[in-house]
Parts: C-alpha cells; structure tokens; sequence
C-alpha cells in the first residue's frame, strides 16, 4: 500500500470529485457538452497542482471519450504533432460503435512548455489541427502570457484555474487519512494545506512523506518539514542579508537565495528589531519591509513580474544604515509559529466558549469575542459558582474558570 | 416575551419576536409587513448596515411571523464567518433549500438566515448565487451583511436590499431604561448616556455593558460610577498596553503583546487595528496633533493590510512606526 503513489492512487475519476474551482469546472463541462461554442478548443490555465490534469482526465472518464495526450515529454514539432494529433482529432474511430469510447479527445499538457527551437513550427501546427477538429481539443498551461502562446490564446476558449482554497484541501487531506487509516491532528493538515499554497498535488506529497502507519501525525512533524530543507540556506540567507554592505549586494544574495519567500519575509520580520535598535532606523526598515509584503501579496500566485518590486522593498530594508551592523542571533523558528503552537489550547477553549454564545445569541464567534466575552467575564467574576447565566450558556466549569481567569485582549 | 423567558443574557431575552416590537425602523417595518401579509410575495432579502442595528433581530422577526413557535423546523440559520467557504454552501445550505421542508400555512417556501454573508469568499458566493436561482420555488434567503459592496452583484440583483443606519442615540436609550424597568434596575440618565455612548451605536454592545453593570453591585442601582467601572473592566487592556509600550519606545515588548492577543484570540489584523484607533482617543498623554498624525499612521497600514500577505508584517511595522513617534514619557495609569 504504501509504495503508491497517492497522488496516483486518489485522483478523482469524475468531474464531481475534483476539489475547488468550481467556475472553471462548470465552464469546461458546458463547453464539451454544448457544441455551440464557436471555440473549439479550450486552454485550461493556471498554477501547478489545482487539477487542470486531473479535470481532463475525470471528464474523458465521465464522457467516454478517449484521450489523445501529448505532453512536455513528447517532442512537439509541425511533424510530430501533424503525425499524433490530427488523425486524432479528424476521424473517427471504429470502436466508436462498440460503446466502449464515445471517440477521441486532445489533450495537449504543458503547452506553455513547447520549445523554440526543437518543437519548431508546433503552435502553427496545433492552430492548423484546431481549425479543423472534429473532437475536442484541450490544452492546459500554468503560464499563458508567454508571447507564442498567442495565437493559440485566439483560437480558444480561456478557463483560469486558482489556487484550491486551504478547507478543501485540508478536506481532501482527511479524505486520505481516512482510507488510508491514518490518523493526524487538524492543525497538522491545516499546516500541509497552508504550505502547499494552493497546490493540492504537493500537499497530497507531502502529506504521504509525513505520514507513518500507526502513528498520530502532528503538527509537531509538519515544522520539521518545512525546516528540514530549508534551515540552513536560511541562516546564510538572513546572515548575507543582515550583514550586507551595501543595496547591491543584498539584492544579489536574493536572487540566488533559494528560501521561500513568504518564509524569508517572516523571519527578517522577527529579526528585524535585532538588527536595528534606534527606533528610526527600525521603523524605515519595517515601512521598506511592510511594503515588500504589500507586493507580495500583489504577485499572489500569478503576477511574478511584480516579484523584483517585493526583492527590491526587501534589498532596501537591509540597506537603511549598513555602518550600524553588529552582528547577532538570529532567532528563529519564527515567532509566530510559535505562539501559535503553544496558543492552541487556548484559542480552542476559547473558540468553543464563542460558539456556545453564537448559537444562543446569533452572532459570530468574532463577535462573540468582542463583545460578549469582555462582559461575561465580568459577570462570571461576580458570581463564579452556579451562575444561571454559566448554566444558560451551558458553559462548563472549566470554561467558567477560563473566562475568569483570562487576561482581557 | 412569555415564551423566551429561559433566555438569560438580556440580548436574547428582550429581542423583539414581532415586527411591531422593533424599536426605530419604521420605513423598513412597514415594507416588511407588507410581505408578511402575503408571504408569497415575498423575494429574496439583503439587510446591510453596520453592526447592532437590528438586522439579525429583524431576520428572526420574519422568521417567527411566518412560522411561528416552530420556525426553527423552517429556517436554516448560519454564519457565514464561522462557515465561509464554499462546503458550506453546497452542503448545508443546498441541502437545505433543495428539499422542499412542505409548505407552511400559506408560507410556501423555507427560509435561509445567512449572517455576515459578506464574510464569504467569492467562490461561496458564486455557489450561493447559483442555488438561490435553483431554489427558488422551495426556499427564500435571508443575507445579513455589513457591507453590501462585498456582496457580487449578480447576489445583490437578486435580493430586495434594506439599508440600516446607526440607531438613534433617544430611541436606544428609550430602550435601555425600558429594559432596567423591566428587570428592576434603577438606571440614571446619566448612566445611559454613558453606556450608549461608549456602544457606538451597537445596542448589543449597550444591552449587554448595561447587563454587565447591573450585576456588578447588588441592590440595583446602576449610575455612572459603576457603569465607568465595568466600561473600565471590559476595555481591551492588553491593545491599550500594546499601545503604550510601542508610544514608549519598548517596540520589542509591544510585539510580544501582539503576538499574545493574536495567540489567544485569534483576531485578524484589521481587528486589531479597529481596537487600536478605538483605544488611540482615549490616550491622554499624547498631544491631538499626534493623534492625528497616528492615526494617519494607522490609516495607511488599515490599508496595506488588505493589500499584503502577512498580517504579522504589516502590524509590526505599524508598532515600529508608533514606537518612532511616541516620545519616551512615563506611562499613564
């Protein structure tokens, strides 16, 4: 069992079982089920590992059809795609009338993959063969603004695919724990999910190199995970970084480094106050820093043309006074990670209380927290043992002495 | 009221159950009361407004005319910043609207309560709108939001749209004497203004500080001492310490702080900032000049935050521009 690959092992076979992008899916089911659009072929795109793949592969599935596929792997010439794809794409097989397959369909992966010189003539190629299908010509790309890809752009139909949402991935993730008998805390998978930003096959990956029969996987694993290859470019990343002498240089160290970058910025963000002890100087590195996160942010998944506007904000906070450089510890893992960690049981208490007060009082656990929990505290503080208010609310003891003894936000 | 006797916290227990109870909406009353007459009539509804003006209240409202006692047999009620995403709205809510629950009366149709709709992500949404067009012969919705601009448009194009603005400050402090008389609390005047000035316009957040202080000393009398008292207990003690440690230089221990509030808490950034520029006023060491000035300061990373990726960044950077501009003065008690 565990030499599958799960990735393998639980793709979705139909359309229905293909977690998030529900848009995307539901305009590339219309489209191969109604022949009205003028577009004959499709381009699926977006980041890896959001089921671009593994929606082509569920549809033929649904639909009967058989796929014709040629990837990254297959040379992509004028000739070899005139050999493989058009006959595919232009008759109609025998074995159309046994039922079994309901004909052909073509699926081109990685168009955004097909090279300069050695797939020479491969895009005029594939627009000669989507003119004159008579089948559905599927494409897929991560990267559609790659200028010869243009052409193909106009002659078919764009479906954008976004990073899955962290819940339906976590979903998937338990999904997997259940079949395969594992079992793992929330936060765990939680941590998998945020990780995978979005790529559901690298969270299924990761997932299946953390997980051990038998034992409870915790959230505990998932930090060495993330720490495990990174650790150590991370310290030569921040100590290049902090020690730098000049804009040049850091910028230079970036472009090599091979840290995350949501990573990096969280860990200068901690060591940030180290670097800098005059208040001036840190409150210009922070203003660099914050706007570095607000490009960040821009870039998102799919503008990494904006990525040089967060490297060089990043460049500049290092760079605000390089004469005043001591060195010193780093600190690390991040802060947050770790306030986090040891929170847990609090925020959980917490939670739990919130939700009591939301289903008897109509509000939200936010609202709850900001508006209920100060008073209630107040009122459980004047009457510890058998409040009816405790009673109503069904609060248990230990709640009780949660609320009274925590410290007000 | 006979029938919610049970109910403790005073929210609950004086929510109005009738359209006719409401304090303060007339215009909107009355155009629900039409729909009440003929239920069959009714659309889809959006109430949009800032937080404790009614609306929740006024859902469950509709709720109990339609259906009376049993309208929790009929009403499927969420909140969607508790359930945003889009399981949510398949599972439960498709469920729920797709299977007709049997007419009620001459109520043809069940009803969806979605509170805090426009916490939803855009894929929720997307779902919802869909379902909404399915459903609409079994179910009718009910969206609850802040902001109605948060909500995609082919959703607003589907509801009858009801605006709530701020309550009038007469109207709840009408209510809140009515409530004391109720519960034999002697409230002074004073008292109620200062509690429903210090709500902002939330009666939620007056009903349950004038709860509070009514509990805090026996015999029932609630003036402005003890309400200052509990206003003065309930207040965010740790974002006001955050504040002054940053003000005073300790960015480090200010970061920590921060770090504690997100830990046990779990507020999100924008929470946090909301608690800051509340508690910024109140600072009495800190010249108006330099309130302004922060509070622009504020203002600029309020912004940021809904541009950036990490609230952690953006919040930090905020303290250290604080702490830069806060002059290192002994701290107010």
């Amino acid at each position: 069992m565990k030499n599958d690959l799960w990735v393998e092992k639980y793709r979705p076979t139909t359309i229905k079982d293909v977690i998030g992008n529900e848009e995307a899916k539901a305009l590339f089911v219309e489209w191969l089920e109604n022949k009205r659009h003028t577009k004959k072929a499709v381009l699926l795109y977006g980041p890896p590992g959001v089921g671009k793949t593994t929606l082509v592969n569920a549809a033929a599935n649904e639909y009967k059809l058989r796929i014709i596929e040629m990837n990254a792997s297959d040379t992509r010439s004028e000739k070899a795609v005139n050999r493989i794809a058009a006959p595919a794409t232009s008759f109609v097989g025998l074995d159309t009338f046994s039922g079994e397959t309901k004909g052909n369909m073509l699926f081109m992966d990685e168009v955004d993959g097909i090279a300069g010189n050695e797939d020479r003539g491969g895009v005029s190629a594939i627009i000669k063969i989507v003119e004159n299908a008579r089948t559905p010509v599927i494409m897929a790309a991560n990267d559609p603004d790659i200028d010869k890809l243009r052409p193909l752009k106009k002659v078919s139909l764009l479906i954008r695919f976004q990073q899955v949402r962290v819940p339906l991935i976590i979903l998937a993730l338990k999904r997997i724990c259940q079949l395969e008998g594992i079992k793992a805390e929330f936060e765990a998978l939680e941590k998998i999910a945020m990780n995978s930003r979005g790529d559901v096959r690298s969270a299924i990956n990761d997932l299946q190199g953390l997980a051990e029969e038998g034992k409870t996987l915790t959230l505990q694993d998932t930090l060495a995970l993330g720490i495990r290859n990174k650790d150590v470019s991370m310290y030569d990343t921040l100590k290049g970084y902090f020690g730098a002498k000049n804009i040049g240089e850091v910028s230079s160290l970036l472009s090599y480094s091979s840290v995350d970058y949501d990573d990096l910025l969280m860990a200068i963000g901690d060591n940030m106050p180290r670097r800098y002890t005059d208040p001036c100087e840190l409150a210009e590195a922070y203003d660099y820093l914050s706007q570095a996160d607000v490009y960040r942010g821009r870039v998102g998944t799919e503008n990494w043309h904006l990525l040089k506007y967060f490297f060089n904000n990043l460049s500049q906070a290092a760079a605000v006074n390089p004469e005043s450089y001591k060195p010193f510890a780093f600190i690390s893992p991040p802060i947050k990670v770790i306030t986090l960690f040891w929170t847990k049981g609090k925020r959980t208490t917490l939670g739990n209380i919130c939700a009591k007060i939301g289903a008897l009082c109509h509000v939200s656990k936010t609202e709850a927290k900001l508006i209920f929990v100060p008073y209630l505290k107040i009122m459980l503080q004047q009457k510890k043992k058998a409040n009816p208010i405790a009673e109503w609310l069904k609060l248990t003891p230990e709640e009780v002495d949660f609320l009274v003894s925590m410290k007000m936000f | 009221m006979a029938s919610n006797e049970e109910a403790l916290m005073w929210v609950e227990k004086y929510r109005p159950k009738t359209l006719d109870e409401v304090v303060d909406l007339h215009d909107i009353v009355e155009s629900l009361k039409a729909f009440m007459r003929n239920p069959k009539t009714m659309p889809h509804l959006m109430l949009a407004g800032i937080p404790g003006t009614g609306k929740t209240t006024i859902a469950l409202c509709i709720a109990h005319e339609l259906f009376g006692e049993n309208w929790r047999s009929f009403t499927l009620e969420l909140n969607a910043s508790d359930e945003r995403g889009i399981d949510t709205v398949r599972d439960r809510v498709k469920d729920f609207s797709r299977y007709s629950r049997g007419a009620f009366g001459n109520v043809p149709f069940a009803l969806v309560i979605l509170d805090e709709s426009d916490q939803m992500t855009g894929a929720a949404q997307t779902a919802l709108r869909r379902i909404m067009e399915t459903s609409s012969r079994t179910s009718r919705f009910i969206l609850i939001c802040n902001q109605s601009s948060k909500i995609i448009e082919p959703i607003q194009s589907r509801c009858a749209i009801f605006r709530f603005s701020r309550l009038d400050r007469n109207a709840m402090k009408e209510h809140l004497e009515c409530i004391a008389k109720k519960e034999n609390v002697n409230l002074t005047p004073e008292a109620a203004e200062r509690v429903v000035d210090y709500s902002e316009g939330d009666l939620r957040h007056a009903i349950n500080a004038l709860q509070t202080a009514a509990a805090y000393k026996e015999g029932g009398l609630v003036d402005e001492k003890v309400v200052s008292q509990v206003i003065g207990e309930a207040s965010p003690k740790q974002v006001q310490m955050m504040l002054n440690k940053a003000l005073n230089g300790d960015f480090t221990e200010a970061r920590r702080i921060m770090y504690d509030i997100i830990g046990t808490y779990g507020f999100t950034g924008a929470e946090i900032i909301r608690q800051m520029q509340r508690e910024l006023f109140k600072i009495s060491y800190i010249t108006p000049e330099q309130k302004a000035e922060l509070s622009d300061i504020l203002g600029e990373y309020d912004y940021r935050l809904t541009q950036g990726a990490n609230n952690d960044i953006q919040l930090s950077a905020l303290l250290a521009q604080f702490a830069k501009v806060g002059k290192p003065q002994g701290e107010s008690t």
